[in-house]
């Protein structure tokens, strides 16, 4: 008789610990936020939702709570893509309250979802006019804006001249020097991909045929192919890489002190592609009312100038005094090239699988 | 089948039962159910395309190598470090874990900036980095059985003439075949949906399903087509951990004496070759580590302090960096979450897999998280405790309960061969003298499961440490781990960027073999005792 005391009573314990472990995680979710945040349950407390390259300066979130008394909780979503599909699956009850960091080649995707619900920022006023107008209807709002240019390695073009356009990468000049991203795992990588479409048109596939004849890298992140890759970066061989326009002032501030007066890189300003990003408020959000001020707060001065120095990207509003390491150092892009969303949106898979037959991958 | 096993043992599937319903099976089905309520007919198109039964087959062919290169490397690795007592040794036992945290970006710019361009990328650079980041996993898991592994039938062979390789291929293999099998399948599991060094250092050629699944997440948001990759993975990946289960069940012999670790041989050529593979072993482990430190002291100006200096100012008043004491608090504040948690499920499953009939399939069930894809779950862990009405995420418990769903299977594959291969005579004596069957299986079991629980627990713990998907999915970003913060910072240009990286990988690297050996110091008093009981 004593003998099956035990068991039972082991098995008991067992399924009660089991039971009280669900418990608690049920409850301390319900009030998880609680825990961490004093005002989680309060209306003060907005969750920020943004890929893992957004950055802000501290005080700005300080002074937010300051004017506003909102707390803000920034939650990681990992890479811009994966955030978005994150995003969609929730659509209607999201994981957060306003998303940052949509781009123009993610954008259809998530309006298609009925991911956001519509917010007219008054600050939009002050949005540059080329920006303004573009909101899908008042669903998203216009945060900053960059360029996706060639970025060349100048010690490396002394005796010969650099590649000055799209075109002139095809020619055998630059045979085995540029090493650009996969459009299918990388941001970048996608936005040249989309440079070409919209230059070349139909044509894209015989200039990427070139490219591949002209002995072309693919690497598979910005990462491999800044820091591996390219002579400019770090132990690579390679003078041209596809990056940013503001990588140039970049790898100054991010240079050892005593920093250098000016950068070993340059842009080619010919066939850029411009990346706008968008924040809105998640339809569903549990606080609309705060989602709807940090949207405003992310249109403030305070964090558009911010906004360069901190993400290295361009305010998207008027009159924003830019960093001097911005205007010594990045070019005008007068005419980027850019895809209505709606044809990436359609044309992105085909287009992706067409690349991988040309260039064998 | 063992008479004097204690009947609450019945129920020692439970708690991992609950776990994997909760945290693995409940996500995947919201998931299921979201992007079926979309649309199924993706699905169908996806399994009929050629593509996904092409890189199928690339990616079983590459995990194959891979498995056989790390098996070659890890195996005698794993008899030095977990057999032979010389100075040093719980140092080497740490280090082979090093590679198995380094994030896999980290790993691929080490390896390219050590190979140069002479090495073409592709498959073989792939199986070499795979078998870099697995030998943890081979020395882990062949370890803890080897270790308890006396010798005595070697001898026995030795003394009746057979040849020393004679004596290895039909004595000691055959005795470790179900450790060799339990880690065979988890490395073959772990390349074949492998994902970082398949992209950094890979072609083509050394596609995986893993890769297909986030191009069709990520970048074209085809969730049905990445339902129907995320299946045929599944399937694969468990078929493979089925067959390492069934072949690690047949155990061949059962091991009477106790751990003990072994003076080096006698023979001026025994002991030399201990010597020999010891040095080998960690000149492979640490050739890419040293490349790392170099690259945290140097600049484009020649040796320099200043990424070490600048450590906790770099970023400092934005939201990009937290300071390094609280990343490497957080860091170690989830590793050893996931340690406990891992430890106390993988634990209790593989304690299950002891008994007979249905509460066994526990311990093979457990093995399945290492076949779903992690973008997959990541998604679905995210829909079912990342929003109303059950928000896990400022709990800060996510993280941790996501990379013990990774690490629960390896703590069986530690814990599991080495139960089953203990030997019960002792339980059968104990029960004859009338005691109670849970203090039998205390004194049969006990000093077993002190050694394997600690290594295992290690072992879960250097996944958290190293692991930067879910941490970056579903973490807060105010509370980034050391990887994230590393893979952030290679986010952007600048010599600052890379320097500042590799102190942080250095710093990552002497957490882990601080931790390890932390760890395994626990059970080195029970070994020193032996040994000192058993001298050789």
């Amino acid at each position: 008789m004593r003998r099956r005391t035990s068991p039972v009573i082991t098995a008991s314990i067992a399924v009660l610990a089991s039971a009280l472990l669900l418990a608690g995680c049920a409850s301390s979710g319900a009030d998880g936020s609680d825990a961490v945040e004093p005002a989680a349950s309060e209306p003060q407390t907005v969750q920020l939702l943004a890929h893992d390259s957004f950055v802000v300066s501290d005080d700005l979130i300080t002074a937010l709570k300051e004017d506003t008394g909102i707390t803000l909780e920034i939650i990681s979503g990992s890479d811009a893509g994966t955030m978005v599909a994150g995003a969609v699956l929730a659509a209607g009850n999201p994981t957060g309250d306003v998303m940052f960091g949509v781009d123009n080649t993610l954008l259809s995707r998530a309006l298609e979802a009925d991911v956001f619900e519509p917010y007219e920022s008054p600050e939009l006023t002050s949005v540059v006019p080329a920006l303004r107008a573009d909101t899908a209807e008042g669903r998203v709002t216009p945060i900053d804006f960059g360029d996706v240019c060639i970025n060349i390695h100048d010690a490396a073009f002394t005796d010969i001249d650099a590649p000055s356009t799209l075109d002139d990468l095809i020619d055998p000049t630059y045979r085995d020097m540029l090493v650009v991203e996969d459009p299918g795992t990388s941001s970048p990588g996608l936005a040249f991909l989309l440079a070409t479409i919209a230059r070349y048109g139909d044509g894209w596939t015989d200039y990427w045929a070139a490219l591949r004849d002209n002995d072309v890298k693919v690497a598979a992140s910005w990462t491999d192919a800044y820091f591996g890759e390219f002579s400019g970066g770090g132990e690579g061989t390679r003078p041209i890489v596809v990056s940013y326009a503001t990588s140039p002032p970049a790898e100054i501030v991010y240079a050892e002190e005593p920093k250098p007066e000016a950068p070993s890189t340059s842009v080619m300003a010919d066939g850029c592609y411009r990346q706008v990003e968008y924040a809105g408020v998640l339809a569903g959000a549990r606080n609309p009312e705060g989602a709807r001020a940090v949207i405003d707060w992310l249109l403030s001065e305070g964090v558009q100038s911010d906004v360069p120095m901190s993400m290295f990207v361009f305010p998207a509003r008027e009159g924003i005094a830019l960093p001097a390491v911005f205007t010594d150092f990045v070019p005008t892009i007068d005419s980027p090239l850019q895809l209505p969303p709606d044809d990436v949106a359609a044309g992105i898979a085909g287009w992706l699988a067409e690349w991988g037959a040309v260039m064998g991958r | 089948m063992t008479p004097t096993l204690p009947g609450w043992l019945r129920w020692s599937w439970l708690p991992p039962g609950a776990f994997l319903l909760v945290f693995l099976v409940y996500p995947l089905a919201v998931l299921a159910v979201t992007v079926t309520s979309d649309s199924g007919g993706g699905v169908i198109s996806t399994l009929a395309s050629p593509t996904l039964w092409q890189v199928t087959g690339l990616a079983a062919g590459q995990a194959a190598a891979s498995t056989v290169v790390a098996l070659l490397v890890g195996l005698p690795l794993a008899n030095v470090v977990s057999r032979y007592r010389f100075r040093g040794r719980a140092f080497a036992q740490a280090l082979v874990t090093v590679p198995f945290v380094l994030p896999t970006v980290v790993v691929a710019l080490a390896f390219r900036s050590l190979l140069g361009d002479g090495v073409p990328q592709g498959l073989v650079l792939v199986v070499m980095a795979h078998a870099y980041v697995n030998l943890a996993v081979v020395a882990r898991i062949v370890g803890a059985q080897w270790a308890q592994h006396s010798g005595d039938y070697e001898s026995v062979a030795r003394t009746l003439g057979a040849s020393r390789w004679r004596a290895f291929v039909d004595v000691t293999l055959p005795s470790l075949r179900p450790a060799i099998a339990a880690s065979a399948a988890v490395v073959f599991v772990f390349s074949f949906t492998s994902l970082g060094i398949v992209l950094l250092l890979g072609d083509p050629t050394t596609r995986t399903l893993e890769s297909q699944i986030l191009r069709q997440t990520s970048v074209l948001l085809d969730f049905p087509g990445a339902a129907a990759t995320a299946l045929v993975q599944l399937v694969i990946v468990s078929t493979v951990l089925l067959l390492g289960a069934a072949a690690s069940r047949r155990s061949a012999t059962r091991r009477s004496r106790p751990p003990a670790l072994r003076p080096l041989p006698s023979s001026v050529s025994g002991r030399a070759a201990v010597r020999i593979t010891a040095v080998i072993g960690a000149l492979i482990v640490l050739a890419p580590v040293a490349a790392l430190v170099a690259s945290s002291l140097r600049s484009s100006r020649g040796w320099t302090l200043s990424w070490w200096t600048s450590l906790g100012s770099v970023d400092a008043g934005t939201t990009r960096l937290s300071p390094p004491s609280e990343a490497i608090t957080t860091s170690l504040a989830y590793a050893a979450l996931t340690a406990l948690i891992a430890a106390g499920v993988g634990g209790l499953a593989a304690i299950a897999s002891l008994t007979s009939g249905r509460s066994r399939i526990i311990a093979v069930l457990a093995l399945i998280p290492l076949g779903v894809s992690a973008a997959t779950l990541g998604l679905g862990t995210l829909l079912a405790f990342g929003r109303p009405p059950m928000d896990l995420r400022a709990t800060g418990l996510l993280i941790p309960l996501a990379h013990a769903l990774v690490a629960v299977p390896l703590v069986i594959a530690v814990v599991a061969p080495s139960l089953r291969s203990t030997d019960t005579r002792m339980s059968a004596v104990a029960a004859t003298l009338g005691a109670r069957p849970t203090r039998a299986f205390w004194t049969t079991y006990g000093p077993v499961l002190r050694i394997v629980m600690v290594a295992a627990a290690a072992l879960a713990g250097a996944v958290s440490l190293g692991e930067f998907g879910a941490a970056t999915f579903l973490g807060r970003a105010a509370a980034p781990t050391v990887p994230v913060q590393i893979v952030r910072l290679l986010g952007r240009p600048g010599e600052q960027s890379l320097g500042v990286a590799a102190v942080l990988a250095v710093v990552l690297v002497v957490m882990t073999l601080l931790l390890v050996m932390l760890v395994d110091r626990w059970a080195t008093p029970l070994r020193r005792t032996t040994a000192q009981e058993n001298p050789a």
